[in-house]
């Protein structure tokens, strides 16, 4: 049971560090927009500009 | 170290300032803070520091704002009603309270020249009329800073900043709250365990201070949007949905701190972790369903380009958008957003205006057709003549509409906020009941009891029903170019059984019929250059269509001296020759009296003359617009009447009425009688919506419950109407009904929930049969039930599938064009 002594606080800092990962990521605007970047793969390229078109 | 009377900031050592109110000396910080104090006290506004919530932002030394009355500047903030009447709203910083907007309220609109001021704490707005010729806009700033506000009138980027700080707290929180929550469920597993398995003491308590541990972050940190709201009701002597959460973390909180010294019995940190993690995702969801509906202004403002590219000669310079003036010729490259409302001069191009219009084919438009701000090339490059610009482009105008809009708050929301705070108050009570029957029952049991009554009953589902409705019926709509400028306007087309149109031109638009143009002299190119010439720069549709006629030609001839007669015609110098164009007794005045001998029979036609007499009659037809037939259609099958009253002649009302099976309409109807009209409908109990260009018939829309503003370009800018309609299809009518009706049901439902869900829950929670943990569950799932039912407000399905079917009939058009 002792492991708990040790596992427990590891996990507390492994939770201080990822929250402190998230709030950086957040201040650096990775989540301000959450559906554009996603759409982003699926679309072509735009077409190259016909210079014939009427 | 004394503190500043005015904004509460110690004072330097060694400064004596000192303000004088109400006969009384009080050490101030600096200049600015004893002028500000000083004068909010010769205003007889000193109430302000006994109801205030929050230290006075410090009054900086007032700063130039002279800039703000530079022309080029103020255009691109300011709207002018009239030569007294100019519109602005303004960021204000430093907007905290209550007692600020009071503050604002009284002393800017005590200033002489202010007609109008409305102050909107939440979105720390304010809406200024005012009259530029007595104060003009420099003064106002400089006096709201002078208040020691800063004020910055409204750009997009303000509205951006603010929001984006919102959205990310909100993020932050939510996620605190959900690791915090999982981590306290984790430990609370094993003292569940513990509890039947046996466990012992030490290690127990070594769990309960883990628990202790991870909520401590998600009460202190993620909870305080609670906290604050409540506490600012608190301070204005109200109660809100606010109240009940923040007195319940607290009091689950603090006993189980209590608890875990004494070694007692039950802990709560899974449950106050899950109660605000719950909460605050329903808090969520609330925010991006308000923060869509506002991406709509967003959207706009955002598109309004910085820079554009000037044609000068043969070269283009590139300029501040607010450099531009009207005459310049901008050039715009494919992929890029126009600048300024404006024709499009030289070659034809595909313009995308779907932000505009919410019509999602690219249209063609040829030389001489207008173009609206924000709509995006598609294929150019462009050249555009700059016609209107900043604050008066026609996206301008809708930003603003929209923007006043969002804060104002409808009175279905009011009449909830109420019926919320009754709520909270009995509650409140019955909470009390709960703990003196228990304490007289079973004193152990009395504190988890009406904690429980406190948790499970939601009043966010009460205060969360009408708006999350409403907000989300706005933002569907305005997908589809239908734009709520008051929100009750929807709830009463929501009820409407009869709709006014109130003029032929709602429901027809005049076409020149190409095919039948009649060339007396000349060719017929030339004919139609020079009638698209006299008609340069003219909104009425006549002249669009000619342009349109008129293709490349249109710039072949260029005029002067122009003349615009009303209900006549032009006149103007082509090619040294004077022409007139308009209805054939205006056109042919201007021939010699032999020559009108052979003159054209009148009729509906423009005719094209100069003093040798006719050069070509144009025939005019009426178009019946897009969407009016299944609008139409539509109506009937739900059983509202439809009617014309208009001003036209009997005969012409008469055609576009049998052709589109109208029985009930009446031609040759002044203003006044069109309001007579309307007041008798009202008065036999139904409700009318009328649907007018919104431009010229102010007061007779004003007469009916709804009025709907149709119309292009510059008209939808100064409609003054319940709901403007950005698309040229009139089916988009039918669709806002159907909307409004949606809603209107979902509220109900909504409240009926809300309402169901707190009798059901609240006497088992009185009677103890349920534990906080279940409560905290329970509350928060019925106000994220409220919510998830109000995302399905939405264009009805057959609706869509017709409006991919406009969006594919749009394709094919433009193909055969």
């Amino acid at each position: 049971m002792n492991i708990i002594l040790l596992l427990i606080p590891l996990s507390l800092v492994l939770l201080a560090l990822g929250t402190w990962a998230f709030f950086w990521a957040v201040d650096h605007a990775q989540f301000d927009d959450l559906d554009t970047p996603a759409l982003s793969p699926l679309l072509d390229d735009p077409p190259p500009v016909d210079e014939h078109t009427p | 170290m004394s503190s500043c009377f005015h904004c509460q900031e110690p004072i330097p050592a060694g400064l004596d300032l000192r303000a004088r109110v109400r006969g009384d000396l009080h050490a101030v910080c600096c200049i600015g803070c004893r002028a500000a104090a000083e004068w909010i006290a010769g205003l007889g506004l000193d109430d302000y520091y006994r109801v205030r919530e929050a230290p006075a932002p410090r009054a900086h030394a007032v700063g130039d704002y002279a800039g703000w009355d530079r022309p080029g500047l103020a255009r691109l903030h300011v709207r002018s009603r009239d030569a007294t009447h100019a519109e602005v709203v303004v960021l204000v910083d430093g907007l905290r309270c209550a007692a600020c907007a009071w503050l604002i309220e009284r002393a800017i609109g005590a200033l002489d020249g202010v007609h109008e001021i409305g102050v909107n704490t939440a979105a720390r707005r304010v809406v200024l009329v005012f009259d530029p010729t007595v104060a003009p806009l420099s003064t106002l700033l400089a006096a709201l800073a002078r208040l020691g506000y800063a004020a910055h009138p409204l750009t997009a980027e303000a509205i951006d900043a603010a929001r984006r700080r919102e959205t990310r707290d909100a993020l932050k929180r939510l996620v605190v709250a959900g690791l915090g929550a999982m981590q306290a469920m984790m430990y609370a597993v094993a003292l569940y365990a513990g509890v039947f398995d046996g466990i012992d003491p030490a290690v127990r308590d070594f769990f309960r201070w883990l628990g202790f541990l991870v909520a401590t972050p998600v009460v202190l940190y993620s909870a305080q949007p609670f906290f604050a709201g409540a506490w600012r009701e608190a301070r204005a002597r109200r109660l809100s949905m606010d109240t009940p959460v923040a007195l319940a973390i607290t009091a689950i909180y603090v006993a189980s701190l209590v608890e875990t010294l004494r070694g007692g019995h039950e802990i709560y940190f899974d449950s106050v972790s899950m109660f605000v993690l719950f909460l605050l995702a329903g808090r969520f969801v609330e925010m991006r369903a308000r923060h869509r509906a506002g991406d709509v202004v967003d959207a706009f403002a955002r598109l309004q380009p910085a820079l554009a590219e000037r044609l000068v000669g043969e070269t283009t310079e590139t300029v501040g958008v607010h450099e531009l003036a009207a005459g310049d010729v901008v050039r715009v490259a494919a992929g890029s957003t126009v600048p300024a409302d404006g024709e499009l001069a030289g070659a034809a191009c595909r313009i995308d205006e779907s932000l505009v219009s919410g019509e999602a084919t690219p249209r063609r438009r040829v030389a001489g057709e207008a173009v609206v701000a924000g709509s995006l090339v598609v294929d150019g490059p462009a050249e555009i003549v700059v016609r209107r610009t900043g604050a008066d482009t026609v996206l301008a105008g809708i930003v603003r509409l929209v923007t006043r809009a969002a804060s104002e708050r409808p009175r279905l929301a009011r009449l909830a906020d109420q019926r919320a705070a009754r709520f909270v108050a009995r509650v409140f009570v019955l909470t009390l009941l709960t703990a003196l029957a228990w304490s007289w029952i079973d004193p152990s049991r009395a504190f988890a009891a009406s904690l429980a009554v406190l948790v499970v009953s939601c009043p966010c589902a009460f205060a969360l029903a009408v708006p999350a409705a409403l907000t989300r019926a706005v933002a569907v709509l305005a997908r589809r170019g239908v734009l709520v400028v008051e929100a009750d306007a929807l709830e009463a087309l929501a009820r409407v059984d009869r709709i006014v149109f109130d003029k032929t031109g709602t429901l027809t638009e005049p076409t020149i019929d190409v095919a039948a143009i009649e060339v007396r002299r000349g060719t017929r190119a030339d004919a139609i250059a020079k009638a698209a010439a006299l008609e340069e720069g003219s909104a009425h549709p006549l002249a669009a269509a000619l342009r349109r006629a008129a293709g490349t030609e249109a710039g072949a001839y260029v005029i002067a001296s122009r003349d615009e007669i009303a209900a006549a015609g032009v006149e103007a110098v082509v090619d040294g020759v004077r022409h007139r164009l308009g209805r054939a007794g205006f056109a042919l005045g201007l021939c010699a009296a032999d020559k009108v001998a052979v003159a054209v029979e009148d009729g509906d036609a423009l005719v094209l003359a100069d003093a040798d007499g006719v050069i070509a009659r144009f025939p005019v037809v009426e178009r019946v617009r897009d969407g009016v037939v299944p609008l139409l259609a539509a109506l009937r099958g739900d059983g509202v009447k439809v009617a014309i009253l208009s001003g036209d002649a009997a005969a012409r009302v008469a055609l576009v009425a049998n052709r589109l099976g109208i029985d009930d309409w009446r031609a040759d109807v002044r203003p006044e009688d069109k309001l007579g009209h309307l007041r008798a409908m009202r008065a036999n109990g139904h409700v009318v919506a009328m649907v007018g260009d919104g431009a010229n018939d102010a007061p007779v829309l004003a007469g009916a419950d709804v009025a709907i503003a149709i119309g292009e370009g510059a008209s939808l800018a100064h409609a003054s109407s319940g709901i403007l309609l950005a698309t040229p299809c009139l089916e988009a009518i039918a669709e806002a009904r159907a909307v409004a009706q949606r809603m209107l049901v979902t509220l109900r439902r909504n409240l009926a929930w809300a309402l169901g869900y707190n009798l059901s829950v609240v006497p088992l929670a009185a009677l103890g049969f349920v534990p906080p943990w279940l409560a905290a569950i329970g509350m928060s799932a019925s106000s994220v039930v409220v919510l998830l039912h109000s995302l399905r407000i939405d264009v009805p399905a057959a609706s869509e599938a017709s409006g991919v079917a406009r969006a594919k009939a749009g394709a094919a058009h433009e193909v055969t064009a």
